[in-house]
């Protein structure tokens, strides 16, 4: 479904991802794992595409100089420099870091902005199904989004990202900054959605512990290199993985 | 009693000016200084429309709300695009851009008090013992529905949503498919589009001249800083102030003193709160 080929991405003279390649097969849920800084983040904007617009828009006021080589080929169609607005209408959804949700708007509102490119029935049916999975936010419909609990915050986002309509759905560091139990329930409720939408997930995370058991296969980078991939029970009895990653 | 009602209806003037600039401000926080010229703009168009090409009011209207959009929309891709985010540089392009189009029309002979517009409706009405004419009257119900529609577009619309998503993060809008560029294009647009509106109800009470641009764009600006950049309660909230304190000076003083209200409520403003009565960005940091 997804294939990355050699992917080099500088900022500046900053090597952020260096010549990674990876595969993903429909409905797979694969793993990245990495620590702070090691390219995760800027792999997911490559996918999605925001790196492109990012690229532009630093180009035309003359920032950061962001160059970008090698390939993402997506369902048999090269989408290396397509627009992020094309690739969603082509079911690549990214759900961003750090609880990305409008913070001045209603939840009800954060939803229908997410289903900006969806028809109003699509969106009213995606609720019915969304909002039964999280009562919470069914309670808080009217609250302003700001004002939510990280967790809550981030329910909201998983939530603004399947109204979207994913197909292959990346979720950035969904577990950064929540508590342990919150982490279970994302973890829970993103496994819930892929078996009932049949999604293709890719998951990047630091805290390997929730993720590693879950995952069909992962990948490890360190400062923009793949160090270390295979299935999840392969990762899980690798020892550098193990000491790195899961602390024993 | 005269100054409650004269009052009223200077505040509407001054909401109505705001409108627009608040709009593009609040939106993609470009602050389109062009906007004073958009204003006049519109004013010299109707007149031209009309006197000139004997069209009828109507459509003469509707013809300048239209280009007064697009030249929104123009100005953006032209001039704001490949500037956006650097504040100071859009500042200075966009009154660039403004100065360059007002004076032009003065370039081509457009002086003089022959130039207005007409009302919409003409007559007067009493309300107790002060006359007040119709125009006026129009001017404080338009600023009212106006500012509604407003509320209701941003709120209920695919393009009112995407405008509120790019406000509030433009990184994570565009993860939903939301184009940055064209709905700040878009903004440019409403944004210009209200000052057109504004400008053919304003006009009609006085003559359209080069330097009112200037004093729309002024005015404007006063509202929007102590109001807080961005935030529609604010802009009533300050342009009620103003347009009183502006009102009150011209009653108890003279016109002419009418000007430095705006100036010194900027002045004041920017001592005492510099982020505005209610500006809206700033509630959230506040309070968590």
């Amino acid at each position: 479904m997804l294939e990355v080929r050699n992917l080099m991405v500088f900022f500046e003279n900053a090597l952020a991802l260096n010549d990674f390649s990876m595969e993903v097969a429909k409905r797979e849920l694969i793993g990245i794992l990495g620590p702070n800084s090691a390219g995760k983040t800027t792999l997911m904007n490559a996918i999605s595409g925001l790196l492109v617009d990012i690229r532009i828009k630093e180009m035309r006021r003359g920032g950061e100089r962001i160059s970008m080589y090698g390939s993402i080929d997506y369902e048999g169609k090269d989408i290396t420099w397509t627009d992020p607005s094309e690739r969603v209408k082509r079911g690549i959804v990214l759900c961003r870091e750090r609880h990305p949700v409008f913070k001045e708007s209603s939840v009800m509102e954060n939803l229908k902005i997410a289903g900006y490119l969806m028809p109003r029935s699509h969106i009213k049916k995606t609720l019915e199904y969304g909002l039964e999975l999280f009562p919470n936010l069914k309670r808080l419909r009217h609250k302003k989004a700001g004002f939510m609990s990280g967790g809550e915050q981030q329910m909201l986002a998983i939530l603004m990202g399947i109204v979207a309509n994913p197909k292959l759905f990346l979720l950035d560091e969904p577990l950064l900054g929540l508590s342990p139990m919150i982490q279970k329930m994302v973890m829970d409720t993103v496994l819930r959605l892929r078996s009932d939408l049949s999604l293709t997930i890719l998951i990047t995370e630091q805290f390997a512990r929730p993720v590693l058991p879950v995952i069909d296969r992962g990948y490890v980078i360190e400062n923009g290199i793949l160090t270390v991939k295979g299935t999840g029970p392969e990762l899980m009895e690798n020892p550098e993985v193990k000491a790195a990653y899961l602390g024993s | 009693m005269g100054i409650l009602i004269y009052g009223f209806i200077n505040s509407a003037i001054l909401a109505l000016l705001a409108m627009g600039f608040n709009l593009t401000f609040g939106i993609s926080g470009v602050a389109n200084f062009a906007y004073g010229a958009i204003y006049v703009f519109t004013g010299f168009l109707v007149w031209i429309l009309i006197n000139s090409f004997a069209l009828g009011y109507w459509i003469s209207v509707l013809i300048s709300l239209c280009l007064a959009f697009l030249v929104g929309v123009f100005i953006f891709y032209a001039v704001i695009r490949r500037i956006k985010g650097m504040a100071l540089s859009e500042v200075i392009a966009t009154f660039g851009v403004g100065i360059a189009g007002m004076e032009l029309f003065r370039y081509f002979g457009f002086i003089g008090s022959k130039y207005g517009l007409p009302p919409i409706f003409g007559g007067n009405v009493s309300i107790g013992h002060v006359t007040v004419d119709l125009q006026r009257i129009m001017i404080g119900v338009m600023a009212v529905l106006l500012t509604l529609f407003v509320y209701l577009f941003t709120r209920h619309t695919k393009i009112g949503l995407a405008f509120r998503a790019i406000a509030q993060d433009e990184r994570t809008a565009l993860t939903f498919g939301i184009n940055s560029d064209k709905t700040v294009a878009l903004s440019m647009g409403f944004g210009s589009a209200l000052g057109a509106a504004s400008a053919i109800l304003i006009l009609p009470l006085g003559n359209i001249t080069v330097e009112g641009g200037y004093d729309v764009l002024l005015n404007a600006l006063a509202v929007c800083i102590v109001g807080g950049l961005g935030s529609s309660v604010g802009i009533m909230v300050a342009s009620g102030l103003i347009g009183y304190a502006q009102t009150a000076t011209a009653f108890f003083l003279e016109t002419h003193w009418m000007m430095l209200v705006s100036l010194i409520a900027i002045a004041m403003i920017l001592t005492v709160k510099p982020s505005g009565l209610f500006s809206q960005q700033k509630e959230l940091e506040e309070r968590v």
